[in-house]
């Protein structure tokens, strides 16, 4: 007879709810567009990747994403280029920003995969709507893989990867966090 | 329709038409993109033998190859018999193209191989020899792969003339001035734009005026140096004067520098590693060039929708035309082929905060392009002509340097002039002249 180790059980639900309850802070941080807020959810080494999905044989998923380091990608940078643009979109000269767009970000089929040590494997599925001017729809849906790390009892986004389901971008602009 | 009723050269104005008619657009489409040698790619993304990568010439979809004897082919994607894409594979390695409609298979030239059925139900008299996929003119110039479908035009070289074939090569040279100095880093970037095509063309053909569009990106510094504007020339101390470049027969543009003594190497790097690459590369690019070593290319674009920017960030892309309103752009980003590791990646990571939808830079033309074909739509709107009358008046046939070009006219500081020259030449071919 197998029995359910009731304390383990419980620390994963535990973790699951923290890991979250962080995802929720983020997108409504996002949405409200506390920028500065979010930058501080991101630890200082944080590696931010969405790579390019290409069109590929069924037997050649290494191929499908662009790697990070080395190819093209839609993102593959740190905290200092983050705060860039967290500065472009404050400073009213950002066209591509003005007027202000309006965004929702969905996480969802949050699952911890990994914990170990200080870091917290999680894969979870996003949907990022954003809507600007009167007419403008982008539509982002994908998978994210990320690493948070616990620092001083805090969780930070340590390793941040976006892959986005589309190949060709449908959208202009890519001027929203994921 | 006459080249008059789009553009009024004396007055320096385009109608707005130009950007709204579909009527214009399927015109383009016979008149300008097809018989035009476009970029397709570059040689270093077919390192070996059967190495393919999808492509674009205008609106055609075409497989770009290398076969077993290394020769380079461009075949239009399209089956023979139901006209099924004989490749779904945006990049691979493979020996042969089978249709998945019938299974009609093709080589790496093009040749049709393989015809289900063919003793039995063609009984054998299929002439397979003129069945094979439709085959582009290839033209391998410094690295780079240009096609056209018009057996009509001209050879590439001639399609460029002597002025531009100059200006293309410097453009493919590395930071040390060696010929096909670049290698094209993995994945092509692509998206689109709900914009008319031209408003990307003219804005890399010779568009300096447009900085207001970047002021966010020069206040913040995002260039290699991160302190200093979004270039990375922005550290040079040699004065130097901005040329805008136009081949008015044919509609190619360049923007430049030409520094007016033989610069020193400024660091424009924040890594000194980086900066070692560069400053090698500065004094061996001297040496190799000597006095045109004072030339510093901004950009351009080969007419129609080849577009470029260089300056320590080179990039090829192509304007594909959707519809009147909406574009599709792909970006090929190159590095220097012998750079060491480190540049490769301060460069590419450069690239991607600069370009495409993801850049902090391009981000903001998207948007302007986008609201400026808002300005085509109305019937009020369309009545009044865009305005190209910057710096107009004060081109000149003659360069201090002959090295500069003999066929071409210069307009020195910000101006129209090479919107003005792509534009008449367009519309020169709209109204079906050549």
């Amino acid at each position: 007879m197998t029995t359910i180790d009731h304390s383990k059980a419980l620390d994963a639900i535990v973790l699951k709810d923290e890991v979250e309850r962080f995802f929720n802070v983020e997108a409504q941080l996002l949405d409200e567009r506390r920028f500065d807020e979010w930058l501080d959810l991101l630890h200082e080494d944080v590696r931010y990747w969405m790579p390019i999905a290409r069109n590929v044989r069924f037997d050649q998923p290494e191929h499908e994403y662009t790697r990070a380091h080395g190819e093209a990608n839609w993102f593959d940078e740190g905290k200092d280029i983050l705060r860039k643009r967290v500065q472009q979109i404050q400073g009213g000269d950002h066209w591509a920003e003005e007027p202000r767009s309006r965004t929702t970000h969905l996480v969802a089929n949050v699952n911890v995969e990994q914990s170990d040590g200080p870091d917290i494997g999680v894969k979870s599925r996003f949907v990022v709507c954003a809507y600007r001017l009167e007419h403008d729809v982008d539509l982002f849906i994908g998978k994210r893989f990320d690493v948070l790390r616990r620092e001083n009892g805090k969780l930070k986004v340590w390793r941040r990867t976006i892959y986005l389901d589309q190949s060709v971008l449908l959208s202009r602009n890519l001027t929203t966090f994921f | 329709m006459k080249a008059s009723d789009l553009i009024d050269v004396d007055a320096g104005t385009l109608s707005r038409e130009s950007f709204a008619s579909e009527e214009i657009f399927q015109k383009e489409i016979e008149r300008v993109f097809a018989p035009a040698w476009s970029f397709v790619g570059h040689t270093s993304q077919l390192s070996r033998s059967g190495d393919f990568f999808l492509s674009r010439v205008g609106p055609e979809q075409v497989i770009v190859t290398r076969d077993q004897q290394g020769a380079i082919h461009i075949l239009l994607n399209s089956c023979r018999h139901r006209g099924m894409p004989v490749c779904r594979y945006d990049k691979g390695n493979a020996a042969d193209f089978i249709c998945s409609y019938h299974g009609w298979a093709y080589g790496l030239d093009g040749a049709l191989t393989g015809v289900p059925k063919f003793k039995e139900r063609y009984q054998g008299r299929l002439e397979r020899e003129k069945w094979g996929l439709i085959q582009a003119r290839v033209c391998v110039f410094y690295g780079s792969i240009w096609a056209t479908f018009d057996d009509a035009l001209p050879s590439f070289e001639d399609y460029l003339g002597a002025d531009m074939q100059f200006y293309l090569r410097s453009l493919l040279q590395g930071p040390d001035g060696e010929d096909d100095g670049y290698e094209v880093i993995g994945g092509i970037v692509k998206w689109q734009v709900p914009c008319n095509w031209k408003f990307g063309a003219e804005n890399f053909a010779g568009d300096h005026y447009h900085g207001y569009s970047h002021i966010s990106v020069e206040r913040l510094s995002v260039g290699l140096s991160g302190t200093k504007s979004r270039h990375n020339f922005a550290g040079a101390k040699t004065p130097s004067q901005a040329m805008f470049v136009a081949d008015p027969k044919r509609g190619h543009t360049i923007r430049a520098s030409v520094y007016k003594t033989l610069p020193g190497y400024d660091p424009q790097a924040a890594s000194e590693e980086v900066n070692d690459y560069y400053r090698a590369c500065h004094e061996k690019r001297q040496k190799r060039l000597g006095d045109q070593s004072r030339l510093l290319i901004r950009g351009g674009v080969i007419f129609p929708n080849t577009h470029f920017n260089s300056a320590g960030r080179t990039m090829i892309g192509i304007w594909l035309p959707l519809s009147a309103s909406r574009t599709e752009v792909w970006r090929w980003l190159f590095v220097p082929r012998n750079a060491p590791v480190a540049v490769k990646d301060t460069l590419r990571e450069y690239y991607l905060r600069y370009a495409g939808p993801a850049g902090m830079v391009e981000q903001d033309d998207m948007e302007n392009w986008t609201a400026a074909q808002m300005g085509t739509q109305g019937l009020v709107s369309r009545k009044y002509p865009f305005n190209y009358q910057l710096a107009m008046g004060l081109e000149r046939h003659a360069t201090a340097d002959e090295w500069l070009g003999n066929e071409v006219s210069i307009t020195e500081d910000v101006t129209e002039h090479n919107q003005r020259a792509f534009y008449a030449h367009w519309a020169r071919l709209i109204a079906g002249g050549s």
